[in-house]
């Protein structure tokens, strides 16, 4: 747990630091719907690119408007402050319009600050469609990576390493799922902090190393017997992309609940799907990242996203829903709201919570909405309780 | 909502507000100084609009059969669909479907109500819509979810990939109601063959949309006769722009407002030609007698507004300009990139042309006009890059031999807010002072119209424009 | 002699509200000091003066409020949501729904039989539907908080304000001033504007049952006739204590309930 704690809560963890040592390169990505497979078969390390270790605002605030989220802000920050000298390239891709931006953003800081643009920099596109001419744009959109990735750094991504690639990944994705098997007892035994911390170390993490770690992680998870759930509310968080260990712990430290799920980019979301092996790997790739992928960035998904979500209620028995959005992040807030009116009809309770990311979060604020809720979830339960009494006398 | 706005059908409402206000010119002196009387607020509005002359009135009727079209709708059995100003409403009217117009109608609210828009924006919000979301769609979209409005009968959008906050707000809007919603999508570039492959592409899914949920097939005779409307109209539409070149340009600031107001309500319909007959022949006669179309006629300062223009109550933003002698060289609204327009010259792949000789031509054509609306044509890559923003924007500085850009919009607008602040940066760089207005084009409450002015007052005299 | 305590730590104001077989036999108010526990000490003091009974008489104590966690003499702590819940349905028996702006938050509950808090939404980021807001613009126009409230009714035609962000507001406002504008008619806008945030919220949970508003802004008469036009309905007034101090009064009945047995108890 210790090296995923490292990889989850530093930009520059050790296992970058040490990857870099052996002279090897780094690219970092900023979205879901980029397949890291492709630079796991030119020995390059992929590291999903994240907002936490920001202390301040300037450089963020001086290209991005007043009106966009503080995620890619917190990137931008980390930028100009240097934090992301360790990339040998970045991957740009339409996430949203603020994920987007990025890349003029980066860019134009670059003008003004020398050598924090990566040398190689690159705008992934990614349509808003994975129905034939969207899946097909998308397949052309990966090829093109790969001869542009092949050509920078001097590399050959076969058809072969990317399969063994799908393989590596695949290991690592099973055992998430495992743990997501271990999330569904009736009793659980993991944090949603460590389980959360975990997730997001893969995306930083290298691949194989990670997968060695998952598994002698599991394997002491599976023999654990003291259930961190007894007397808790189990809970599932949702909503704006976050890769902040702290928002669960705020949830967690309340003593009265644990995260039993999460839908959240960067947490086990599709991490816990595998990709198909055998046959072409890069349609392979493409069914996986852009065919199964449902963010609200695709527009006119919301029943399969609802179905979704209602699934995994059921499969953690959360027995509430905390949601959030980030401000600016009107895709998530929107969603968010017709995720409560359908989820309190069936009866189970919501918070709808917008907030900060970042070195701007108000963590008071956000603690007295959830204490509020997980109260109002003891007063659900006791009325259930009196009624069962009642009927019982 | 406030009870007493919950008592009237909004369409209802503001179409016959616009027809009385059309009706209006035509009546005695008498007639109309005492009904003036009677309308203390809309007076102004309504003023705006009488002393354009007679494109003014003509606009004024042109905004009144819009309402009525949706009115009529379901009477006549046809569907009524929501859809986006940046999605061409000339494929609707070829299939005989009602477009609704959410950004006209929020910005048409805006200016002739004296509360504005607010609370159908705020009604968007109370049922869940983030108040960060675009108030431009939040207007309208409040009347149709709260049911004050025509039922709409299904959801086109066509601003993924290029507008979250936009796509979001119909994705959203056919959830809440429940109805069939499609949307299409832009890739990131724009005039190689495989975005206008894309274009096409997406446009078939479209079409196929509309058939099944209008029940109505698309037949090409009469896609034809629509797009053979819209060859005249573009034709009217360059010679408007060829005056907006001169200088001083004799076509007035509210002009632009009414040349794409008009082409987004009725492209391809005969109500808009109409109105740019009226344009065109008013302009020629101040571009033959060489006088500026401002009523002053003086031209002290030509703006070139990169992004919106800006739409609160009693259309104050233009009466702005006459006051300043300002003349508005239009803004990324203005422009329909058709190939015959002295602007496209220097951007290769940026325009489209109509070909009506086979359907498959025909399809492409109404494809290619559809990605070169505004905001889906430059808004959809990084600013910097070929065919987009900044390419446009200093073109069109250029060509309409502006002094100065203005960047209006909304806080909604997360795909220009996240980088305007360098793309003006480049602006300058290439010359041209530039403002960044941080005001909300469509709601006062985000910053007061005589905060907005002061601002902009401010520019003007701070960089010895004015 | 069951004497309980409640204790409400806000951003703006401190109460304190001690209670003796469901009466309130001392209550106090004050304006909060930099230190929670200052604050705490001191509303708590007032009231135990006003209810001439000592500390050591009080069997059981709950804080709430924005500086809860830093009170040193309570038994436990609440989240001022369920607080405000508990002492509103006290305070007015049949309400449903309650509306709480308080110095930097607005919350709007509804509530059960019992004073339970079920669906409940609070204001996001920015001040400018709260109590803050209003305070600022008091500041502004050089008055006192509740004369602002005094001047919806004399308004001719209000002002739009920038409503979305307090210091682009109070720009506004000092602009109005300078141009001669009525202070009435300012006055209405700020209250206007300051209804508007606070409506939305309110119909965002589809209000039910008697609406019953609670904090220091449930006393501005100008905001709470203008949210009752905005949400065209009436908003209860209820005498038996002063609405600012129901989240004391909720978490000394929480204490109550402690101490009686009534309540289950809490986690």
């Amino acid at each position: 747990m210790k090296v995923f704690n490292d990889a989850a809560t530093r930009v520059q963890c050790d296992s970058i630091t040490r990857w870099k040592k052996e002279g090897k390169p780094v690219v970092g990505y900023t979205c879901s719907y980029t397949p890291a497979e492709i630079f796991y078969a030119a020995d390059i390390l992929p590291v999903r690119l994240r907002g936490i270790e920001t202390d301040g605002m300037e450089v963020g605030d001086t290209y991005f408007g007043p009106f966009i989220c503080s995620f890619p802000k917190c990137i931008l920050q980390l930028a100009g402050k240097g934090k992301f000298s360790f990339l040998d390239g970045a991957i740009i891709t339409p996430g949203c319009d603020g994920m987007r931006r990025l890349d003029e953003c980066w860019r134009k800081a670059g003008e003004d600050f020398d050598g924090i643009v990566p040398d190689y920099f690159y705008y992934f596109d990614v349509p808003h469609k994975s129905e034939n001419h969207g899946m097909a744009w998308y397949i052309e959109e990966v090829k093109e990576l790969i001869k542009s990735v092949e050509k920078h750094f001097n590399v050959s991504i076969t058809n072969e390493k990317l399969t063994a690639a799908i393989k590596a990944f695949n290991k690592g994705r099973r055992l998430l799922n495992e743990i997501e098997n271990l999330r569904s007892k009736d009793e659980i035994v993991v944090s949603g902090t460590d389980v959360f911390a975990a997730t997001i170390a893969g995306t930083v993490m290298p691949r194989d190393e990670y997968t060695k770690e998952l598994k002698k992680w599991v394997t002491a998870l599976k023999k654990r017997k003291t259930s961190l759930s007894k007397n808790k509310h189990r809970v599932m968080l949702v909503g704006s992309i976050s890769d902040e260990i702290d928002l669960f712990e705020l949830i967690e430290d309340t003593n009265k609940a644990i995260i039993a799920g999460e839908n959240l980019c960067f947490g086990i979301r599709y991490e816990g799907n595998e990709i198909k092996e055998d046959g072409d790997p890069i349609e392979a790739l493409a069914d996986h990242y852009l065919g199964t992928s449902v963010c609200p960035r695709m527009y006119g998904k919301y029943k399969e996203r609802l179905a979704m979500l209602k699934e995994r209620i059921e499969r953690s028995q959360a027995a509430g829903v905390i949601m959030q959005n980030i401000r600016f992040c009107d895709l998530h807030g929107a969603e968010n709201a017709l995720f409560e009116r359908d989820l309190e009809a069936i009866g189970i309770p919501c918070l709808r919570v917008e907030r900060e990311y970042g070195p701007h979060i108000d963590a008071g604020r956000m603690k007295l909405r959830i204490n509020a809720f997980l109260e109002r979830i003891d007063a659900k339960n006791d009325h259930k309780l009196s009624e069962a009494v009642a009927v019982s006398a | 909502m406030r009870p007493e706005i919950q008592e009237y059908n909004y369409d209802w409402m503001m179409g016959s507000t616009l027809k009385a206000a059309a009706a209006l010119p035509t009546g005695t002196k008498k007639e109309t100084e005492l009904t003036y009387r009677y309308i203390p607020y809309y007076k102004n509005v309504a003023q705006s609009f009488y002393s354009a002359g007679a494109p003014g009135v003509q606009t004024l009727e042109l905004l009144a059969k819009y309402y009525e079209n949706i009115l009529t709708a379901h009477a006549q059995g046809k569907k009524i669909c929501a859809t986006t100003f940046c999605n061409s409403p000339v494929i609707l009217y070829a299939m005989d479907i009602v477009p609704v117009t959410f950004e006209i109608l929020t910005a048409i609210g805006a200016m002739v109500w004296k509360r504005g828009m607010f609370d159908y924006m705020d009604f968007c919000c109370e049922t869940g819509m983030p108040e960060t979301s675009c108030s431009s769609q939040r207007g309208a979209q409040g009347a149709v979810l709260s049911g004050l409005s025509e039922n709409i009968d299904f959801v086109i959008c066509d601003t993924p990939g290029v507008c979250d906050t936009n796509a979001n707000a119909f994705a959203y809007l056919s959830e809440y109601l429940d109805k069939p919603f499609f949307q299409l999508n832009y890739p990131s570039c724009i005039g190689d063959d495989r975005s206008q492959k894309y274009h096409v592409d997406d446009y078939k899914e479209m079409i196929k949309f509309a058939e099944r949920h209008s029940g109505n097939k698309l037949d090409y005779d009469r896609l034809a006769e629509v797009l053979e409307e819209v060859n005249k109209q573009d034709a009217m539409i360059a010679d408007l722009e060829d005056m907006l070149m001169l200088k001083p340009t004799p076509v007035p600031p509210i002009y632009n407002l009414a040349l794409y107001a008009g082409r987004f309500c009725f492209s391809g319909h005969p109500q808009y030609t109409k109105l740019l007959e009226s344009m065109v022949k008013t302009a020629k006669g101040y571009a033959d007698a060489g006088i500026s179309g401002l009523k002053s006629k003086e031209e002290k300062l030509r703006v070139f507004m990169c992004y919106i223009d800006h739409y609160t109550v009693n259309v104050n933003f233009y009466n702005y300009m006459e006051e300043r002698g300002i003349a508005n060289v239009g803004s990324i609204l203005s422009r329909n990139f058709r190939d015959n327009n002295l602007y496209v010259k220097d951007m290769p792949g940026s325009s489209y042309s109509v070909d009506m000789s086979s359907p498959e031509a025909m399809l492409d054509t109404i494809a290619q006009m559809n990605a070169r609306l505004p905001m889906v044509r430059s808004i959809r890559g990084p600013y910097d890059k070929k065919g987009m923003w900044l390419e446009e924007s200093l073109a069109c500085a250029k060509m309409y031999n502006a002094d100065c850009m203005i960047y209006n919009g909304t806080p909604g607008c997360r795909n220009t807010w996240g980088m305007v602040k360098p793309f003006a940066r480049d602006i300058e760089k290439h010359g041209y002072p530039c403002h960044i207005m941080n005001d909300d084009a469509f709601d006062d409450r985000v910053e007061s119209w005589d905060a907005t002015r002061e601002r902009l007052d401010e520019f003007f005299k701070v960089r010895g424009l004015l | 002699m069951n004497i309980v305590a409640g204790c409400d730590v806000g951003s703006l104001t401190s109460k304190a509200v001690i209670m003796k077989n469901g009466k309130i036999i001392g209550s106090h108010i004050i304006k909060s000091k930099p230190r929670p526990k200052d604050s705490a000490d001191a509303a708590l003091d007032g009231a135990l003066a006003a209810a001439g009974v000592s500390k050591e008489d009080i069997k059981y104590c709950i804080g709430t409020g924005y500086g809860r966690e830093k009170i040193e003499f309570v038994n436990e702590v609440v989240s001022e949501i369920k607080c405000h819940g508990k002492g509103a349905r006290w305070m007015l028996p049949t309400a449903e729904t309650v509306i709480d702006i308080g110095g930097q938050d607005c919350k709007v509950m509804k509530i059960d039989k019992s004073g339970n808090v079920g669906r409940f939404s609070a204001n996001d980021k920015c001040a400018s539907g709260t109590g803050r807001f209003l305070e600022v613009m008091a500041n502004v126009l050089n008055i006192g908080i509740d004369e602002l409230g005094k001047l919806s009714a004399k308004a001719k035609e209000p002002i739009t304000l920038a409503s979305t962000c307090t210091v682009w507001a109070q720009a506004d406002v000092i602009k109005y001033i300078n141009s001669g504008v009525s202070i009435e008619d300012i006055g209405a806008g700020i209250n206007a504007a300051m209804s508007g945030r606070v409506a939305i919220l309110v119909n965002s949970v589809k209000p039910e049952g008697d609406i019953f508003m609670t904090g220091g802004v449930a006393k501005n008469i100008g905001v709470v006739e203008t949210l009752e036009k905005l949400i065209g309905r009436r908003i209860k007034r209820a005498r038996k204590a002063d609405p600012q101090i129901a989240g004391a009064i909720g978490a000394a009945l929480l204490s109550a309930e402690k101490v009686n047995g009534n309540g289950r108890k809490v986690k």
